[in-house]
């Protein structure tokens, strides 16, 4: 996201959507789109978790739920401080697993203040 | 630019009004919306001083076309500049605000006004303000309809020069706090002091002489036909007159946006859950409601910020495709992928934060998976050194970035229903503000809805009683038996909006200073960083 933005989506699913601050992103095209409208960032991850979704909800497609938070200063504003949750979703081949974002929630803490 | 009474307000008599404005804060949003403002009325003071500069100002633009169709039906830029300040050296005096009788051009393009905000002004007096902003704007200006609007100051000027010379004084002013006042600049449509005006006598005579030119049946302009952004601008315009117009138009416009991967899916699984439905099991999560429609009013009624986020959007920093630079979308309210599911969450939500801050958390059992994980956390931060009302949550803050301990990680992650529940009625007993609830819906497929809430809650008891904190809350629930949802994720992330100097987005609860806390105990600081 801050050093290598144009690889950002090699990270999600084609059909993967995003919730940027209530703003709905949705599929591979889009989501190149908008992370090229985006000023650059510079992140800040001071808390992680994360948890196993139940099989339950993911009909067996091995996913974990992942919850983090921090601050983020974009270009030409302010900084902010931030929570993000993921859904990532193991794609197994042959050879390897490779985690992919299926989907994506991103909010500043204070996002009525832009 | 000094007021032409030659009074600028002193130091104390500024931060006194500001201060009698603070606590006027709540009473002028909640009736700003209705707000009738009058036309022309609320700078006429300062106009016939600032106006023959603003003229001046403006005249020296050549890309600012004025149509004074009193004058002269012709556009053209030479021929009519000179006659216009002729004719508004005459009338300047008496009517200021006659002036700006622009409006649809015979060839349909737009007048020039903009509408200049400031976000969060509401906290500022508004003398103080447009001083601060004069000050340190390189043309004069003049700000007409001066109102608050939610948090947020705006007025309107008529000249994109001028806009534009506002728009760089953003940044540039601090308050006196020491806080940097943004100002954000957006074209607008004909702003409806301006209809008004057009419906006075002279401009009777004005219309006569426009339909020569061109048709003009209506009898005002139609605010609704003007093609720029036309989002901000109904927004803008039926928050002032409709709010409850407002509320429709802004789940109208979620509704349209339902991203076809969720669309897609199968809903039959979740239609079950409908509210109206009844419970087989008649587990205390699940409520049975008689009539539908007074069902999902009365749950709207307590998520009022649900509907109405979208006309507190804050106004895009740009003017007019000008800037060179990126810029943020604008942030917005509550995403819901669909009616059916805002009612289904809405209705989970009221249910289940009933029991949590009922004082008896155990009645959540029926809400949760046998298999069900749940963690919490709260911020890490390197430079909090100062105890606070997190510190209740400290020992069961689950934070993988720094928590190395393989044991502990595991204990932290509760499993099974039991284990959760027991572990949500040890945390402080509480009180969740509904009011202030934003929710995300942001992954749904035909087993499961993944969905973050975002809000405020009050600690009711112990050492920080009435401490308030922000929460979020994402939960991963399957469709339940009987019109429910069984969760089989929750994750929580508690922090303090104070305490980290972040401006509360939530408005609804003042925050209140932190009591004394005791040092943490070995356990804790074990899992401090070394």
């Amino acid at each position: 996201m801050d050093k290598r933005r144009r690889a950002l989506t090699r990270l999600y699913l084609d059909k993967a959507t995003l919730i940027w601050n209530g703003n709905v992103v949705s599929g591979l095209d889009a989501l190149n789109n908008f992370f090229d409208t985006l000023p650059s960032s510079e992140f800040q991850v001071n808390m992680l978790d994360c948890q196993p979704v139940h099989e339950q909800a993911t009909q067996s497609q091995t996913t974990v739920l992942v919850v983090t938070s921090g601050t983020v200063k974009f270009d030409g504003n302010k900084q902010h401080y931030f929570n993000q949750n993921f859904l990532l979703t193991a794609q197994s081949t042959p050879n390897n697993t490779v985690w992919k974002i299926a989907s994506d929630c991103f909010r500043f803490q204070d996002w009525s203040s832009g | 630019m000094s007021l032409p009474s030659g009074h600028t307000m002193g130091h104390t008599d500024q931060v006194a009004q500001r201060r009698a404005r603070c606590s006027d804060i709540y009473q002028r949003r909640l009736s700003s919306r209705s707000e009738k403002v009058n036309p022309g009325i609320h700078s006429s003071s300062h106009q016939q001083q600032d106006g023959e500069a603003a003229m001046h100002g403006a005249h020296m633009d050549s890309s600012v076309r004025y149509t004074p169709y009193a004058i002269s039906p012709y556009n053209r830029k030479g021929s009519f500049r000179k006659q216009d300040q002729t004719h508004v050296n005459m009338e300047r005096e008496q009517k200021p605000p006659e002036r700006r009788m622009e409006g649809n051009m015979p060839d349909g393009t737009l007048g020039s006004w903009f509408k200049i905000t400031v976000p969060f002004g509401i906290k500022y007096n508004e003398k103080w303000l447009l001083n601060l902003i004069r000050n340190e704007c390189s043309v004069p200006f003049i700000p007409v309809e001066f109102h608050y609007e939610n948090m947020h100051a705006s007025f309107f000027v008529e000249n994109a020069s001028i806009a534009y010379a506002l728009k760089n004084v953003s940044g540039k002013i601090w308050d006196e706090d020491n806080e940097k006042i943004s100002i954000f600049v957006n074209p607008a449509g004909i702003p409806h002091f301006a209809q008004k005006e057009l419906k006075s006598e002279k401009v009777e005579k004005i219309k006569l002489a426009m339909n020569q030119q061109c048709d003009v049946s209506q009898e005002a302009l139609d605010i609704q036909r003007l093609p720029f952004y036309p989002d901000m601008m109904t927004r803008d315009t039926k928050m002032a007159s409709n709010p409850g117009k407002c509320m429709a138009a802004s789940l109208h416009v979620h509704e349209e946006n339902i991203p076809m991967v969720m669309s897609a899916v199968g809903m039959d699984k979740w239609k079950g859950t409908e509210p109206g439905g009844k419970c087989a099991d008649r587990s205390p999560v699940c409520t049975t409601f008689s009539d539908n429609s007074s069902n999902i009013n009365s749950i709207l009624e307590l998520f009022p910020k649900l509907l109405c986020l979208d006309g507190q959007q804050s106004p895009r920093p740009t003017l007019c495709g000008t800037e060179a630079h990126k810029t943020l979308p604008t942030c917005k309210g509550s995403f819901f992928g669909s009616e059916m599911l805002k009612n289904l969450v809405l209705q989970f939500l009221q249910q289940y934060y009933l029991i949590y801050d009922s004082g008896d958390r155990q009645g959540l059992l029926s809400a949760y998976h046998d298999e069900a994980c749940f963690s919490l956390s709260i911020p890490f931060n390197p430079e909090d050194s100062a105890p606070s009302s997190l510190c209740k949550y400290f020992k069961d803050s689950r934070n993988i970035k720094i928590l190395k301990d393989p044991y502990l990680k595991g204990e932290l992650l509760r499993h099974t229903k039991r284990d959760i529940v027991d572990s949500l009625s040890a945390l402080p007993k509480t009180q969740h503000d509904l009011s202030s609830f934003l929710v995300d819906m942001w992954c749904q497929t035909e087993w499961m809805l993944c969905f973050s809430v975002n809000g405020v809650f009050k600690e009711v008891e112990g050492q920080s009683q009435g401490s308030v904190l922000a929460f979020t809350r994402t939960f991963i629930a399957t469709p339940g038996s009987s019109s429910s949802l069984c969760i089989v994720n929750d994750k929580l992330f508690v922090w303090d909006t104070s305490h980290q100097g972040t401006q509360s987005a939530l408005f609804t609860l003042v925050p209140t200073a932190f009591s004394s806390v005791p040092a943490f105990s070995q356990e804790q600081q074990k899992m401090l960083p070394s």
